[in-house]
């Protein structure tokens, strides 16, 4: 039996009348990876706010390992969960390791002026798992998009945090950093997080990109309208009938050995209502 | 140590030296020139054009100079907007309207040894600090955004008032309203100095301790948040620090713009963003270059003193032009 650490219970959020999740009951195992998806609107983003504390829960709870978030001060919620956000800023006027950096403020003590050599350590760490070995002092700005994605997953790794969350990590990237992207997120998992701690990220992922849902997820989790449609391998997820059912849109699968490949239908197209 | 790392700590000691040397060669420079040694001459009159009369000026261009520009710091992080500064929030604004109606309604008094018109533009410029934060505070929190235009609303309102009542005042009292906005260091005493040390002591200490969440906030808010970082908190430690600073100060010596502008704008290009090194920085560097612009808005028309008001502005206008320009150039 693995150890739960992530429970949602009765979750929701609404923003006054207006509810845009739950209520929502599931819960994440210690090591686990899961990927969700869902139609736009159906909440997605929503869950991984909340998981990351960036939002806070109007009706219900989450849990880590047992705990109420409620509990946790807001930087011990960020040495647990780690974020990489869909909407990155524009222009950032820092280099590679500058941003990442940033990622160890909630390991930073108040008083302290500069970075320890344990953060230095942290960074470094991360910037080599993160394939950025050797590009430190280049400057944000001058980086493709799949470098830039890179770089925000670096900073969340030098956070050191168990899970690690991710909203849409390969959206709007072109299929050779698309797959960069997917294999750096498949290898976090079994890559050691920190010095001292051997097991790799617990990871919650929120994606459109039904391949890489179905290559680096143990679990698929299908959101339609802020409640839970289906959940399953992504064998059992990614079905036909049940994709067309979260998505309204016809799908196809194809199964190529262990993996399910859904794609969706062009020839029968968008048929009239 | 890295190269960045190096060269902000040359330019924080070549600020801390340029600072003194301000402090030190400034008293000498006025309309009537005093050496060096004469700092402590026998001749009374010569002492008393230094120490009481130049001193206190100088200082207070030192410690005006720096709070305005580290202002301008932190409100250009928070807003992530290069032409956020305390004068663009309506803080300014909202002292002038203070100080505009004490000279209408030709209230004379004083409060702990402060004249009327010092004490309402401070109770101005914190009010529109309320004021603004009250307008932006939505169901889930107080938005960045919403704060900003807020800003400029509630300054384009008191700009308007001012307007207004400059129109039903007489012609006497509206040229010392004129006058009094124009800005400038002149007829000021060791309380005021004592006043807006402490004030600029309080916000700097803030804003250093604050200086990592202001990092943060270089890649966004989103990303902010979720490492830990209060934005509500912050906000309004920001607000609270930067209006209490400016409102001293423009109590003191009137709306001085585009020191919270240009000073902080050279300063992130050369060393950078990081606010623990910025910070310091700016409260030297804006220091010294109000204090040097005042020398030489004694200087320029001399015998005449031109407010130094004037003379910040004159320059900051074609030096955003100048960065405006160049910025559409590099993006080809």
């Amino acid at each position: 039996m693995t150890e739960v650490l992530v429970a949602a219970r009765d979750l929701g959020l609404s923003y006054g009348r207006r509810s845009v999740l739950g209520p929502l009951d599931l819960e994440i195992a210690a090591g686990e990876s899961v990927a969700i998806v869902g139609p736009n609107g159906a909440g997605k983003t929503t869950f991984l706010k909340l998981l990351c504390g960036v939002l806070q829960a109007s009706s219900g709870r989450l849990e880590w390992r047992g705990m109420d978030f409620r509990q946790l001060g807001r930087r011990d919620l960020a040495r647990r969960v780690a974020y990489v956000p869909q909407v990155r800023p524009a222009s950032v006027p820092l280099t590679i390791r500058q941003v990442v950096l940033l990622g160890r403020h909630p390991h930073f003590e108040a008083l302290q002026l500069a970075p320890r050599p344990s953060d230095h350590r942290a960074v470094s760490r991360a910037i080599e798992r993160a394939g950025l070995a050797g590009l430190e002092n280049r400057n944000l700005d001058r980086l493709s998009g799949g470098e830039r994605q890179a770089v925000f997953i670096a900073a969340a790794l030098a956070q050191e945090s168990e899970l690690l969350v991710l909203d849409e990590p390969t959206t709007h990237l072109d299929p050779a950093h698309r797959l960069r992207v997917a294999s750096l997120i498949e290898r976090l998992r079994s890559s050691p997080r920190s010095d001292t701690e051997a097991p790799g990220h617990t990871l919650v992922l929120a994606s459109h990109d039904l391949d890489l849902a179905a290559h680096v997820a143990d679990r698929v989790i299908a959101l339609k309208a802020g409640r839970v449609l289906a959940t399953g391998t992504p064998k059992e997820v990614l079905s036909p009938e049940l994709l067309t059912e979260v998505f309204e849109a016809p799908f196809k699968v194809s199964r190529a050995g262990t993996r399910a490949r859904a794609m969706l239908d062009f020839e029968a197209g968008w048929g009239e209502p | 140590m890295s190269r960045a790392e190096g060269r902000s700590r040359a330019t924080l000691a070549a600020l801390a030296v340029v600072w003194l040397a301000v402090l030190c060669i400034g008293p000498a420079i006025g309309s009537q020139d005093v050496s060096l040694t004469d700092l402590f001459s026998e001749d009374s009159a010569t002492r008393t054009i230094i120490w009481r009369l130049r001193m206190p000026r100088v200082l207070l261009g030192l410690l005006a100079g720096g709070a305005l520009a580290i202002g301008g710091v932190a409100f250009q992080t928070l807003f992530r907007n290069p032409l956020a500064e305390p004068y663009t929030l309506g803080l300014a604004s909202g002292a002038a309207l203070g100080a505009v109606v004490v000279q209408h309604l030709e209230l004379a008094g004083s409060a702990a040894g402060f004249p009327l018109v010092s004490v309402a533009s401070f109770a101005g410029a914190v009010l529109v600090g309320l004021l603004i934060l009250g307008l932006a505070r939505g169901r889930g929190g107080i938005e960045t955004s919403t704060l900003l235009l807020a800003g400029i609303a509630v300054s384009l309102s008191c700009s308007a008032f001012i307007l207004f009542i400059q129109y039903l005042a007489d012609f006497t009292r509206t040229f010392r309203m004129v006058r009094w906005m124009m800005g400038g260091l002149a007829v000021v005493g060791y309380r005021e100095v004592v006043w807006v040390g402490l004030w600029t002591a309080a916000g700097f200490t803030a804003l250093f301790l604050l200086r990592r969440d202001l990092d943060q906030l270089l890649t966004g808010e989103e990303l902010a948040s979720s490492r830990g970082v209060d934005l509500d908190r912050l906000r309004l430690l920001v607000l609270a620090a930067v209006s209490g600073m400016v409102g001293a100060l423009v109590a003191v010596a009137g709306p001085i713009g585009f020191v919270g502008l240009v000073v902080p704008h050279i300063l992130r290009r050369w060393i950078g963003h990081h606010h623990l090194a910025l910070l310091p920085a700016s409260l030297l560097g804006g220091g010294a270059f109000l204090a040097l612009c005042d020398l030489a808005a004694r200087r320029v028309l001399a015998p005449m003193e031109l407010p130094v008001g004037i003379l910040t502005a004159l320059l900051g206008g074609p030096f955003f032009l100048w960065l405006l320009l160049s910025r559409r150039r590099r993006r080809g």
